[in-house]
């Protein structure tokens, strides 16, 4: 029953949230100069002509309702047509780079969680010595050099002197696509894996502390399997809850690898709108990324209680 | 021996940022003639270009040195702007009437939870690109976090006995607050505000690597970096400026900013 609550109450925490974002997006274009009916009319329309197209298309109602609307329409991938170009559906455009967002972005998420928790471990058993200085000075790096900062770099380094990876994505690739990824896909990785890393080894610290490993020890469990079995199962509650929040730095830091690599995904279809002022496309990419967000945070949230019987069993 | 090694991070970290607002504040003045385009496209380092053109002919060090300017601009405009605001909230939060208190928190917490620059990036597309657009949008996306920070802050001071004391002699709250509360807030407020003025400092690049921050003509460390990469492959060197001079003014702010912490709190100074 409780268990039963609390995710309800996650939910709609969720849903609020998400609603909160789609009120700020939908601000946002009533702000902003024009509106579809003014891109409609074309630029030479007489304003009574657009005041007429504007009554025809329901934007002369009160904002209420229309947010209404705009909300209804949002749940069915309906953000109407960019304004410019060739007046494209912006649904069609916003899943087409969705799917090439969200491809880089899990494969990026796998590597920081697998390797953060790996580097995080290690540097937690292997404390204070050469092992844990290493990665805890990687990890600094890491959180502190910024991607568009090592983008650059490491395409200088690997693609133009090295010769051994792409330089950039291709529309006609001559190697299987793991080779254009791969820097990206890096690159990317390495602020959350650097998170991941730190509050890993933080965490693995604590637990190891602790009596129960104590006993563990002095029952003579062998070391490996301490570790993974004793340790890990109860330090990495706070990382699970952690990879959901590294996925804001993914969102963000993919509008910044994209741009770096020519990837045609949702952040670089939010740049080009933003130069182009097509504002349909720019609202539907933000709340996209911001209802991504909330879904992965809710999906992990929920997700905590199947990993600890502790929360599952006793909690308000 | 430890203590030691932070100290002297934290005094390189004042070392460097002293020189770069020395270098920000002096060459866009001494070299201004510099900034348009006037000698050979890229070559390389010399007795006139101290560190060679870009790809347009430009002086690299005025670049450099107008780009610091902005950057510092941007950066202490947005975080005095995100204090005050921040400040604001995190007091109300805390001493305006429920109705008041309760929705700015929650607020406050909602933008929190919107992911890092999405925010700015939402406010600049459909307002416009530029220096001021880049200024207000960061500072809308910065104060929650301050906020935050204020309100507990303020919650837990609210229960000293000085406080109570003083509230009990019959002192107000604007007294209060302004006497009592905001002076013990400086030392935490400037170690954070150090680690946010790099954040907002890259934050401030990175728009203007996406191309929706600041707009050519006006140099920043972003586009450098975003124009350098065209070419890198016979100019290396015009990348490696902007993306050296950015990364080290990230670290000496946070250098800074954990000594300032370190030196406010005796326990993180031993526990590190």
């Amino acid at each position: 029953m409780q268990l039963l609550k609390q995710i309800l109450l996650r939910l709609s925490f969720g849903v609020v949230s998400l609603l909160f974002i789609s009120f700020v997006t939908f601000v946002a274009d009533e702000v902003a100069p024009g509106d579809a009916a003014t891109i409609q009319a074309g630029e030479k329309a007489r304003a009574e002509d657009v005041e007429a197209l504007r009554r025809r298309m329901g934007l002369d109602r009160p904002w209420p309702i229309r947010y209404v609307e705009f909300v209804g329409n949002a749940v069915r991938l309906d953000f109407g047509n960019s304004y410019t170009g060739a007046r494209e559906p912006v649904s069609k455009i916003i899943l087409r780079g969705l799917s090439m967002t969200l491809r880089v972005a899990s494969l990026a998420i796998l590597l920081a969680a697998g390797l953060g928790i790996l580097l995080g471990t290690i540097a937690a058993v292997r404390q204070n010595r050469f092992a844990d200085r290493a990665v805890l000075t990687l990890s600094t790096l890491g959180v502190t050099v910024p991607n568009f900062v090592l983008a650059p770099v490491l395409v200088y380094i690997f693609a133009l002197q090295l010769d051994v990876l792409p330089q950039t994505w291709e529309v006609n690739r001559v190697a299987p696509d793991f080779y254009y990824l791969l820097l990206p896909v890096v690159i990317l990785a390495l602020r959350p894996m650097a998170m991941l890393t730190r509050l890993t080894r933080a965490s693995v610290v604590d637990t190891m502390q602790q009596e129960f490993v104590r006993l563990a020890v002095a029952k003579g469990v062998p070391p490996l399997r301490l570790v993974f079995k004793h340790v890990l199962r109860n330090a990495l509650l706070p990382v699970v809850t952690a990879i959901g929040t590294s996925f804001g730095f993914l969102l963000t830091g993919s509008f910044i690898v994209e741009r770096a690599f020519v990837i045609p995904g949702l952040g670089r279809e939010a740049i080009e709108a933003i130069q182009k002022r097509d504002t349909p496309v720019i609202q539907a990419t933000v709340l996209l990324a911001g209802a991504l967000f909330i879904l992965v945070n809710l999906l992990v949230d929920l997700l905590l209680p199947l990993l600890d019987p502790r929360i599952r069993e006793a909690q308000v | 021996m430890k203590k030691r090694r932070g100290d002297f991070l934290f005094w390189l970290g004042v070392g460097y940022l002293v020189l770069l607002v020395i270098f920000a504040v002096t060459m866009p003045w001494a070299r201004h003639h510099y900034l348009e385009a006037k000698g050979q496209p890229n070559i390389g380092p010399n007795a006139v270009y101290w560190l060679g053109t870009d790809e347009q002919g430009r002086d690299i060090v005025a670049r450099l040195a107008y780009g610091a300017l902005i950057s510092l601009q941007v950066g202490f405009t947005v975080q005095i702007l995100s204090l005050a605001i921040g400040i604001l909230v995190g007091v109300l939060g805390v001493f305006a009437p429920r109705w008041i208190g309760v929705p700015l928190m929650r607020l406050t917490d909602g933008m929190f939870a919107f992911p890092d620059i999405l925010l700015a990036i939402l406010i600049i597309g459909v307002w416009s690109t530029g220096l001021f657009p880049v200024i207000v949008a960061l500072a809308i996306t910065a104060w929650p976090s301050v906020a935050r920070l204020v309100f507990t802050q303020v919650a837990s001071l609210k229960d000293r006995e000085f406080f109570i004391a003083s509230k009990a002699l019959g002192a107000r709250t604007p007294y209060l607050v302004f006497w009592h509360i905001l002076p013990h807030l400086w030392g935490v407020l400037m170690a954070v505000s150090m680690i946010e003025l790099a954040g907002t400092i890259l934050a401030e690049s990175a728009l203007s690597f996406l191309g929706i921050g600041v707009q050519a003509p006006t140099p920043s460390w972003g586009s450098m970096i975003n124009n350098a990469r065209s070419d890198m492959n016979s100019n290396p060197l015009n990348l490696l400026w902007p993306c050296l001079i950015l990364s080290l003014t990230i670290f000496a702010l946070n250098f800074v900013g954990d000594g300032v912490r370190a030196m406010l709190d005796p326990k993180s100074r031993s526990d590190r």
